[in-house]
């Protein structure tokens, strides 16, 4: 017990895993609970049951293999949002026409919610890996539309006019102040439809059931391992906090916090 | 024709509240000579921004035509700069790339343009502020990049929307200054909007007042004061001062 907390204390003089002192003191909490031993152990256990899990999945390469198939898929879900939903909220957000076109139909197939559509993916595509690109695809894109046609309407009418009279073309406004003055709310559009996406995709690995992070917990179910469940559900979060704080939180500071966009966070 | 020629321009739209056409602006003619610097002067809401805008492009005059350099006004264009009111600035561009940004997309190359542009921002006095955000700088010396912007793409007009009514009484004091100071060595082409008496007597060669809306050229008023002006000397110049007053009974003189 005490090696590991030393470890965690000098750890904790590094800011980068500052933000992990909260998480310290909930472990701590957790093996507290544990130690009390008020549930039974094989339903309740605790991190160093969990910790012996994990490394001993590591051990088997289960774990790492899980953990790059969900991961790959979150990417390519970013990146198909990114490709698709930035071009897709621009027109709707700038074209008018466009936007009587593709709005409704976007609305319509917003409320036919990632999950609605698994029973007929399942049919189509069967039990594989392109079931669950299209899942979280299709739930990263929506908040990226609606996010970026917002942006490039919040940008002034004056920062448009000031381009095109410095002699802007139309290609130059887009890229030099459209683009630019949408990215708070495009980062945002990223940060709501990865976090959809996330979930989609983990739900999806449940119910699709050949790999991935929401694949193994629910694989566990059979062999009973409330281990393997706790530890699933603890990657889950670590990994959404790394994809926070080592990706969105630098970008933002770079971009829309560096240019006075938003205010700094504290 | 060289200069800027306003023929016959009006314009009315389609006010949504009220149900009817609205005339913003009516059968306003005027003549801006190349070098000369011509001060707007109206009551809020008398057209005089309107009028701004559809010589910088930005919106399509209902009637009449205006002439640049005898070339007939269709859009915007980097022949007429513009200064705005709320300055306009490129916030995720610093003080140097927004300056040197109409050099940029006339494709003139990265050092060139730099160094064009640290030149414009030396004349406004921003020298070692070059690498900032706009969000880091006063309003003051915010509006300083905004002139400093214009000056760089060397336009044959410069357009300023009551560019110093949104810093603080002391600072436009200087800014009014700077801007006379650039004006008397360079002798730029300047439409100058203002609701301003003061300002636009002090800064200007000729203040054209307009009407309460639907705004119309009331009058005309050449402004002979000597130069270089600086408030210091003007605040108690007779001449100065009765200009005021005459320039101020027009524009508060019912429509």
């Amino acid at each position: 017990m005490m090696p590991l907390r030393r470890w965690l204390r000098r750890l904790l003089t590094y800011p980068a895993v500052q933000g992990a002192g909260p998480f310290v003191l909930l472990v701590a909490l957790w093996a507290v609970v544990v130690q009390l031993e008020i549930y039974p152990r094989t339903f309740f256990p605790g991190p160093q049951d969990v910790l012996r899990s994990f490394v001993n999945l590591v051990y088997k390469g289960v774990l790492p293999t899980y953990l790059q198939d969900s991961v790959t898929r979150l990417a390519v879900g970013a990146g198909a949002g990114i490709c698709v939903g930035i071009p897709l909220g621009l027109l709707i957000g700038l074209h008018p026409a466009s936007y009587r076109f593709f709005w409704p139909l976007i609305i319509f197939f917003q409320a036919i919610g990632d999950i609605a559509w698994l029973p007929i993916l399942l049919i189509w595509f069967g039990f594989t890996l392109t079931t669950m690109t299209f899942v979280i695809v299709y739930t990263v894109i929506f908040p990226m539309i609606f996010n970026t046609a917002l942006g490039v309407r919040t940008v002034p009418v004056e920062m448009i006019r000031a381009a095109q009279s410095l002699g802007a073309s139309r290609w130059r406004v887009l890229v030099e102040v459209l683009l630019p003055g949408a990215l708070p709310n495009v980062i945002t559009g990223l940060r709501n439809g990865l976090g959809y996406g996330w979930r989609a995709l983990i739900a999806a690995e449940i119910i699709v059931g050949t790999s991935g992070i929401g694949f193994m917990m629910f694989d566990a179910r059979r062999s009973g391992s409330v281990v393997e469940m706790i530890l699933g559900m603890i990657l889950l979060g670590i990994l959404w906090y790394v994809v926070d704080a080592w990706i969105l939180r630098p970008a933002e500071r770079a971009t829309i916090e560096r240019w006075g966009l938003v205010r700094q966070t504290p | 024709m060289e200069g800027l020629v306003i023929r016959d321009l009006s314009k009315t739209y389609y006010d949504i509240y009220m149900g009817q056409h609205v005339a913003a602006v009516e059968a306003i003619s005027l003549e801006i000579a190349p070098g000369e610097f011509v001060a707007i002067l109206g009551p809020s809401g008398c057209g005089k921004t309107t009028l701004l805008n559809m010589v910088a492009g930005f919106i399509p005059p209902t009637r009449g035509e205006i002439l640049l350099n005898g070339r007939r006004i269709q859009g915007p264009g980097p022949d007429r700069g513009v200064v705005f009111q709320s300055f306009a600035l490129f916030p995720w561009k610093t003080v140097l790339d927004n300056v040197a940004f109409g050099l940029k997309m006339r494709g003139v190359p990265r050092e060139e343009r730099d160094r064009i542009a640290r030149e414009y921002i030396a004349l406004v006095g921003l020298d070692g502020f070059e690498h900032r955000y706009p969000h880091e700088l006063s309003g003051g010396m915010q509006q300083r990049v905004g002139v400093a912007r214009v000056l760089a793409n060397n336009p044959d007009l410069l357009l300023m929307d009551e560019p110093f009514a949104s810093v603080d009484a002391q600072t436009r004091m200087t800014l009014q200054e700077e801007l006379t100071r650039i004006w008397e060595t360079r002798h730029p082409t300047i439409l100058f909007v203002t609701h301003d008496v003061e300002e636009a007597v002090f800064l200007a060669n000729r203040v054209v007042v307009l009407t309460p809306r639907p705004g119309r050229v009331r009058e005309s008023v050449a402004v002979p004061l000597p130069r270089p002006r600086s408030w210091q000397h003007l605040i108690e110049d007779p001449d100065y001062k009765s200009l005021v007053a005459r320039v101020l009974g027009l524009v508060r003189a019912p429509a």
